[in-house]
């Protein structure tokens, strides 16, 4: 025994050294335990909290937007993306299968999607494919059992009941652009935002502010329970000026036609109607554009998108008269009885100008210069008033300046002065320029939607309507209303029995034989209006070699109001390259003012949906209660 | 006071025993804790089931002379390497590993069985080795011992099993006596090797090595597990967050909770107080075992009881650095805590082998 002990002397010590580190290393451990858990246990329990708690979006229901009298032009329908739970597939191969045989997409695309989304973190879905249909999301569910790694997202999607009706007004929606998310902070990518029309200018307002769920999560992303609720705010219905049976008719009108109309009340300024044509379909953005409908819709040489009744400037033509005759009354510079005699053409400053009747129209005065649309009439007038006069006129309805519409893109036009030829074209204003603005042509240009505005001015004596779409905005929880209040901009007063020798000259036009739309009179209304041609190319030259014949025909303006006495309705349509303004644009206005009067022409327009369908109650907003 | 009241044997070690009991049981707690519900559920009662298996081989190894085990550990060392080889040709994959053998529905890990027998053989070796200084001829025995099953493991390949072998190695030199000369040598040769190794490793175990150098480098891949252990332990704080209530292990943010990173679900739901409580038995049950190692009554007493605590001390230190991103992930489990039929159970075969050296310290040839 004590042999034993001496010869493990070294060993014994050997085992205390081993004691002293076992000791030493157990001790080191319980520091680092001691660091992470004490010294900065508080820095991992907010990285634990912020583990298990995740911040889900409540995306607000957007604001429908209804016209005047309660149909419903947008609103929204749920869409349903196929999302895959990484984590929980036995076999990804077999999960995109399942996804190809239901959705029927091209598995390598499904392939791609799914490589996209194998960069993201892992608790983040894949989606798969949008827009199921309703029938994709039963078969999926039916599978749910074998395949628990599919999930249905059931989101909002705007929906475009007519298509491309009122496109222009309404606008559309995308996902937000990287510039849009820096200006405005609530928007994250792949968020929605609208783009042109109401639902940009209205963005606030219809999109409503978005709620929040904290939710406890595990670590496959699933949903375990609820931590904490932010209700969101939907947003506000909105209410258009657009009279949805008046802009179909417009619309039908436009059908092969590309131009723009635009019809207002010209007592408080709502927009009626607003066509542009050719238009597009809102609902194509909202199911993501590809990229041959994109190409398709810029390549499209009448441009869809461009909103022609707001962003065409062209020469006003003959339309023109009527404010040229209302302004130089208004200043006294033009007695109505003073005659002119009109032999087809005449000289000013060396060159002879002539009148669109060859023969002549013989002596006229103001009403019949207007009725006829007697060229050499306004020659002689414009001479007398000369081109800052003019100017001047035409600013006091509203043109050379944007007519603060609620849409982007508002285009001011251009009002010439001899000041503007000499700073802007650094060439000076010849008085033979004159000569040809004073029947609108030549340099100045107007939008279909100024021309509207400025003859709801002249009909009221000068009071010039801020044109609008906002009619009222309705809280869909509260039932309240945010009403619109007519804004105005005074224009050049004039007398009433004045007033009244323009209107009636305008009478003539459609209600007199041998007035220039004549055969767009309608029976029981007293409409007034004014047609107009604006020529592309010079009458003497001729067109180039391989020029698009279409594109070199004359383009025809036509502005018109009824009733004649306190008129309810104005009506400005332009044809791009429609020819004659009688024959191309004034069957237009016709078929407008007989609807905006409330006596249609023609089969009624499709039933609408109706309100009640949506749930809110329509009965406040019927019958105009928006009037002031 | 326990022997006051039942009929313990005199010379059976009870605060050895008391430690290992107390962390099965905290094992059993722990796997029951985070596999409730779901797929894993049942698995506590399983783990409750080999502490028991463990506790019977805990009690034969006590009862049987350890004596005449090292006569026959050659056998033994032998018996035990031929389910490696068999594994080498016939492995089934399980996690990229051929580590396993299923039966019924069971599976067991031969390698764990190996070591004991490695323990056995090296304790026999130095059995009669009773110089001060390490002989070429004992040092090559115990390269040879050792080496054989760690190659055979690292090739299934699991380099992490394997390497659980060394302990034993490093007894051996470090007890047996390697002059300082050889440590520096050695020291070198192991430089080498791990260089060597680099070019050798799995892309799955390097990836696991660059996690563990820059763990921000692959936040979702393999250094997501380390970092999901950091933010368990150290939200933990000092009285954790309390039973089945830790948010990174019950909503599945830890990787192989029940398994690798049990200690780490302790830590977060009895924080810092759970973690010495564990590590503490720990350090109690080997500071003891090395002092029975003083006592044993013969020089294979002494080195079974040596290999068998090094062994055990090298998987804690190991696991318990992995929990907190001090050492690379490697899959050793935590003994007698970790879920796992063959640790435990062989675990238990440890502690039973110790206790053996104890009980028949006074026992005559």
């Amino acid at each position: 025994m004590l042999r034993v002990r001496e010869n493990r002397r070294a060993l014994t010590r050997r085992i205390e050294v081993a004691r002293v580190a076992v000791g030493t290393v157990f001790a080191l451990l319980a520091t680092a335990y001691w660091y992470i858990q004490i010294v900065r246990g508080e820095h991992y329990f907010t990285l634990s909290e912020e583990n298990r708690i995740r911040s889900v979006k409540i995306t607000a229901p957007r604001g429908y937007i209804l016209d005047r009298h309660g149909s419903i032009l947008a609103e929204n329908e749920p869409a349903y993306t196929l999302h895959l739970y990484r984590r929980e597939s036995r076999n990804l191969g077999a999960s995109v299968d399942l996804a190809g045989r239901v959705t029927q997409l091209p598995r390598h695309e499904l392939e791609a999607r799914m490589q996209r989304g194998l960069r993201d973190p892992e608790f983040l879905p894949i989606p798969l494919a949008e827009n199921l249909r309703i029938e994709e999301v039963a078969a999926i569910q039916a599978r749910a059992p074998e395949h628990p790694e599919f999930a249905i997202a059931v989101s909002q999607r705007r929906l475009y009941r007519y298509g491309g009706a009122a496109a222009h007004a309404l606008g559309y929606l995308s996902e937000a652009t990287p510039e849009q998310i820096r200006r405005a902070r609530q928007y994250r990518l792949g968020d929605w935002i609208g783009q042109k029309g109401v639902e940009a200018t209205y963005e606030r307002l219809l999109a409503g502010t978005n709620g929040e769920r904290r939710v406890i999560v595990d670590s496959h992303g699933r949903e375990i329970s609820e931590d904490n609720r932010i209700e969101a705010r939907p947003g506000q219905n909105l209410f258009l000026t657009i009279d949805l049976s008046l802009q179909q008719i417009a619309e039908e009108y436009f059908r092969d036609r590309v131009g723009a109309a635009v019809a207002l009340d010209p007592r408080t300024g709502d927009i009626l109607a607003l066509v542009s044509s050719p238009a597009y379909d809102p609902n194509w953005f909202t199911r993501r554009v590809t990229a041959r409908e994109w190409g398709g819709l810029l390549a499209n040489a009448d441009h869809p998108l461009q909103n022609r009744a707001l962003q065409s400037a062209y020469p006003p033509g003959s339309v023109f008269k009527v404010f040229i005759a209302y302004g130089a009354l208004a200043r006294g510079l033009v007695d109505p009885e003073w005659r002119v005699f009109c032999p087809g053409h005449a000289p000013f400053y060396g060159r002879t100008f002539r009148c669109h009747r060859e023969e002549g129209h013989g002596w006229v005065h103001l009403r019949d210069a207007i009725k006829v649309s007697c060229d050499v009439y306004f020659y002689n007038l414009g001479r007398r008033l000369g081109v800052d006069r003019i100017g001047e006129i035409a600013r006091g309805f509203g043109f050379g300046e944007a007519t603060g519409v609620d849409l982007a893109f508002d285009r001011s036009g251009l009002v010439p002065s001899e000041e503007w030829a000499l700073k802007k074209r650094k060439a000076r204003w010849y008085p033979s320029e004159t000569i040809s603005v004073s029947i609108g042509q030549g340099p100045i240009l107007v939008t279909p939607i100024q021309i509207a505005r400025a003859l709801s001015g002249l009909v009221q004596a000068g009071r010039l309507p801020t044109p609008h779409l906002f009619l009222a905005g309705q809280d869909p929880r509260t039932g309240r209303r945010l009403r619109y209040t007519p804004e105005w901009k005074a224009g050049t007063p004039l007398a009433a029995e004045k007033l009244a020798i323009v209107k009636e000259g305008m009478w003539a036009v459609l209600n007199e034989p041998g007035g220039t739309a004549y055969l767009s009179r309608i029976p029981g209304v007293a409409a007034g209006g004014k047609t107009g041609t604006v020529q592309v190319i010079g009458r003497e030259s001729t067109p180039r070699p391989g020029a698009d014949l279409r594109k070199l025909e004359d383009h025809a303006w036509f502005a018109g109001f009824a009733p004649l006495d306190d008129p309810r309705i104005v009506v400005a349509v332009f044809v791009e390259n429609g020819g004659h303004g009688s024959a191309a644009a004034a069957p237009l206005g016709k078929l407008l003012l007989a609807g905006g009067v409330g006596k249609p022409i023609g089969p009624p327009p499709q039933p609408a949906p109706s309100l009640e369908r949506a749930g809110f109650s329509p009965a406040a907003l019927r019958g105009g209660a928006f009037r002031p | 006071m326990i022997r006051r009241v039942l009929p313990v044997p005199r010379h059976l070690d009870l605060v050895t025993l008391g430690c290992a009991v107390t962390l099965s049981i905290l094992g059993i707690l722990f796997v029951a804790s985070t596999t409730g519900g779901g797929r894993l559920q049942g698995l506590a009662t399983r783990q409750a089931l080999w502490v028991t298996v463990g506790l019977a081989a805990m009690g034969a190894a006590v009862l049987i002379d350890y004596r005449t085990v090292l006569k026959l550990s050659f056998a033994i060392y032998c018996l035990s390497l031929l389910p490696l080889v068999y594994l080498l040709f016939f492995g089934e994959s399980i996690a990229n590993v051929k580590s396993w053998i299923r039966f019924g529905g069971f599976q067991f890990q031969p390698a764990e069985v190996a070591k004991i027998a490695t323990a056995l053989l090296v304790a026999y070796v130095f059995e009669n080795e009773d110089d001060a200084r390490l002989k070429a001829a004992a040092l090559l025995k115990l390269c040879v011992i050792v080496g054989i099953p760690f190659l055979l493991v690292a090739v299934q390949p699991d380099v992490g099993l394997a390497s659980t072998f060394l302990p034993i190695l490093f007894v051996g030199l470090f007890f047996g006596g390697l002059p300082a000369r050889s440590w520096i040598a050695l020291a070198l040769i192991v430089l080498v090797l791990a260089g060597a190794g680099w070019l050798v490793l799995k892309d799955y175990q390097k990836e696991r090595i660059g996690t563990f150098i820059d763990p921000e480098a692959d936040m979702l891949g393999a250094g997501y597990q380390v970092r999901q252990s950091k933010i368990a332990v150290g939200s933990g704080g000092f009285f954790g967050k309390g039973f089945r209530a830790g948010t990174q292990s019950q909503l599945r943010f830890l990787p192989v909770q029940h398994t690798d990173f049990i200690l780490a679900v302790i830590a977060e739901e009895w924080g810092f107080l759970g973690v010495i409580l564990v590590l503490g038995l720990f350090a109690a049950l080997l500071l003891r075992a090395l002092k029975l190692a003083q006592t044993a009554r013969d020089r294979g007493g002494v080195f079974l009881v040596l290999a068998l605590s090094g062994m055990i001390f090298f998987s804690v230190t190991m696991n318990a650095a992995m929990m907190v991103g001090l050492l690379p992930t490697t899959g050793i489990p935590l003994p007698l805590v970790s879920y796992g039929g063959s640790s435990v159970a062989t675990t238990f075969l440890a502690i039973g082998l110790i206790l053996g050296v104890e009980y028949r310290r006074f026992a005559n040839a």
